[in-house]
């Protein structure tokens, strides 16, 4: 798919999202909700405790983590439901008669989509946050540089676990409840609510083997300072892993899903 | 291999469809949700046919009998069962997007351009996607809007067009990228007379003139006598016609029909040979005449003699007509 036509994909869905300018303001203020129940919670259990440190993390280091790790989600908002819907109403059929790949116009959507929320929503929900609660964020040009890489890979994830779970719709006519499920195991499993750290000895096998972890989890402990910079590489070498077995998952399902594909009404 | 002269080219292709059906009432529901009965349902039986270039052709049938699926597997939507296809020389279902460069496809009930953009947006992104340079565009659309009457319509948003103007700019969005072979799965579905009209004039223009395939189909017979040289006819499936149009009417021109009005109701006719009353509503009567047993003049003789009359004509049957009787199995074809 060439550069031009992913862009001018990226510039469509970005506007569509511009016109619906109540719901990027509810979006600001539910993603602002989410950092402060979730801080608040964690000020409360620290200061149950004489120790400070807990799973490695003192209060200002989870804290940090809670913003971050929101802010990262909320960047990386998309719509999940883009490609089963089409395949649900048949419309898939109008994208399968051009010469372009289904995938990167999915990704060209999604990334549209995620431009608008880190507008409207990540910065302004960092900015706050900033000013409202002890954030430490180590300045240092080549972390940042290893966390936007460590980002992007974790986009690409997503976009890729989204458009596979999509496909399912291949085989099944509903999957709306399947997609809810898929959003909570994410969530949980990428270290949305609680840091890794933090889950029980027999969790971690299972963390390990799934690739959520390099979702949110790691992009975002890149970020914070947790990860030594000496190891940030071996990270964004798994992310790049994990999106071959993922690339490789998504192709097979494509190829085997379009032998089952009936376009619904004409 | 194939000629150079074939757009198109199917052998035995086959589509079948599994579709589950679950019981009646709750206890049914119930037990579906255990166990599924699955029935497979053959949409495209193993049929043959190969077009070449520049040719017109209609492929009908009746709804339900594979033609909008034949289309989608020859545009790469669909992936047949079994068989082979292919399209300029490549195979739609494997080379989905090589196929989809060098076809233009109009799907009447849905829409090829972008709801929210207005049409000349719809127009150029479909130009980045073909890569079709500015040059060619500029021309072809120069063409196009002419030929279609596109220009008031440019700058609306697709959503606020009438169902005949947006099947206007879904024709010129389908041609954007001049393709040498052309799918229409009804694309005068729901429009008017005039609408129709200028559609047909537009479509048997580009054919004549670019030299375009185009496949069509349509349940508007009027499309297939005005503009299909050829015609294909579908049911549950299979092909049982494949032919000229004109070679259609040709064999049951013979078959004349003749209208009868007779001054009072309840007239029976009977001891004329070879005469059949296919027919009646009210005072009206539709007699066809069985191959050359008598002559139409000493039919329309007798009856004129033995009844009183008001009215008497004799039709050539429509290819409607002839299409209705084959549904109905009337009329028994043997594909030449």
């Amino acid at each position: 798919m060439n550069p031009k036509l992913f862009l001018k994909f990226v510039s469509i869905s970005f506007q569509k999202q511009v016109t619906y300018r109540f719901d990027c303001f509810v979006g600001i203020v539910n993603g602002f909700l989410y950092v402060f129940i979730f801080t608040s919670l964690w000020k409360a259990l620290y200061s149950q405790f004489d120790t400070t440190v807990h799973n490695g993390f003192t209060l200002t280091a989870i804290i940090t983590y809670a913003v971050l790790v929101m802010a990262v989600k909320i960047s990386f908002t998309m719509d999940d439901s883009i490609i089963y819907g089409k395949v649900m109403d048949g419309s898939i059929a109008m994208e399968l008669i051009r010469p372009t790949s289904i995938f990167f116009m999915n990704l060209a959507e999604n990334v549209g989509h995620s431009l608008f929320h880190i507008m409207a929503r990540t910065v302004p929900i960092v900015i706050i946050s900033i000013f409202i609660f002890d954030i430490s964020i180590p300045f240092e040009p080549v972390r940042l540089l290893a966390f936007l890489f460590s980002f992007l890979a974790g986009y690409v994830l997503i976009s890729m676990l989204n458009f596979t779970a999509g496909l399912l719709a291949f085989w099944f006519v509903e999957i709306f409840p399947f997609m809810l499920f898929k959003y909570a195991l994410f969530t949980f499993f990428a270290g949305g609510i609680v840091p890794i750290d933090f889950f029980p000895e027999f969790l971690k096998p299972l963390v390990n083997i799934l690739p959520f972890q390099y979702m949110l989890y790691f992009p975002t402990v890149i970020l914070t300072g947790r990860i030594p910079l000496t190891e940030v590489h071996s990270i964004i070498i798994a992310q790049l892993m994990w999106i071959l077995i993922m690339g490789v998952i998504c192709s097979l399902m494509w190829s085997a899903g379009k032998k089952k594909l009936v376009i619904q009404g004409g | 291999m194939q000629e150079d002269n074939i757009a198109i080219e199917v052998k035995d292709l086959k589509k079948e469809f599994k579709v589950s059906s679950s019981g009646k009432g709750i206890l049914g529901k119930l037990q579906a949700l255990f166990h599924r009965r699955h029935k497979v349902i053959t949409a495209v039986d193993a049929i043959n046919f190969k077009i070449k270039r520049g040719e017109f052709v209609g492929y009908v049938g009746e709804n339900g009998a594979g033609k909008s699926t034949t289309i989608k597997m020859l545009t790469g939507i669909l992936v047949p069962t079994s068989g082979s296809a292919e399209v300029n020389g490549i195979v739609p279902y494997k080379n989905r997007k090589k196929n989809a460069a060098k076809i233009g496809v109009v799907f009447g009930q849905r829409t090829q351009l972008w709801w929210d953009l207005p049409v000349c947006e719809s127009f150029d992104l479909l130009r980045v996607i073909f890569r079709v340079s500015r040059f060619d565009f500029n021309r072809q659309m120069e063409k196009l809007e002419k030929a279609l009457g596109l220009k008031p319509l440019l700058e609306m948003p697709v959503r606020k067009l009438s169902l005949g103007q947006r099947m206007r700019c879904d024709l010129a969005a389908s041609l954007i990228h001049n393709p040498p072979v052309l799918f229409l799965d009804e694309p005068t579905i729901g429009l008017d007379v005039l609408a129709k009209e200028n559609i047909r004039n537009f479509l048997s223009e580009i054919n004549r003139e670019e030299g375009t395939t185009i496949i069509l189909t349509t349940h508007d017979m009027n499309d297939i006598e005005q503009l299909c040289k050829r015609l294909i006819i579908l049911e549950e499936g299979r092909i049982m016609f494949d032919g000229e149009t004109e070679f259609l009417k040709q064999k049951f021109v013979h078959e004349k029909v003749i209208e009868v009005e007779f001054h009072e109701v309840g007239c029976v006719i009977q001891g004329i040979p070879g005469v059949t009353v296919v027919r009646e509503q009210g005072c009206k009567k539709w007699l066809t005449l069985d191959n050359d047993n008598s002559g139409i003049g000493e039919v329309i003789g007798t009856i004129a003699s033995q009844y009183k009359i008001k009215d008497i004509s004799v039709k050539e049957p429509s290819v409607e007509s002839i299409i209705r009787n084959i549904y109905d199995n009337r009329i028994r074809l043997s594909t030449p």
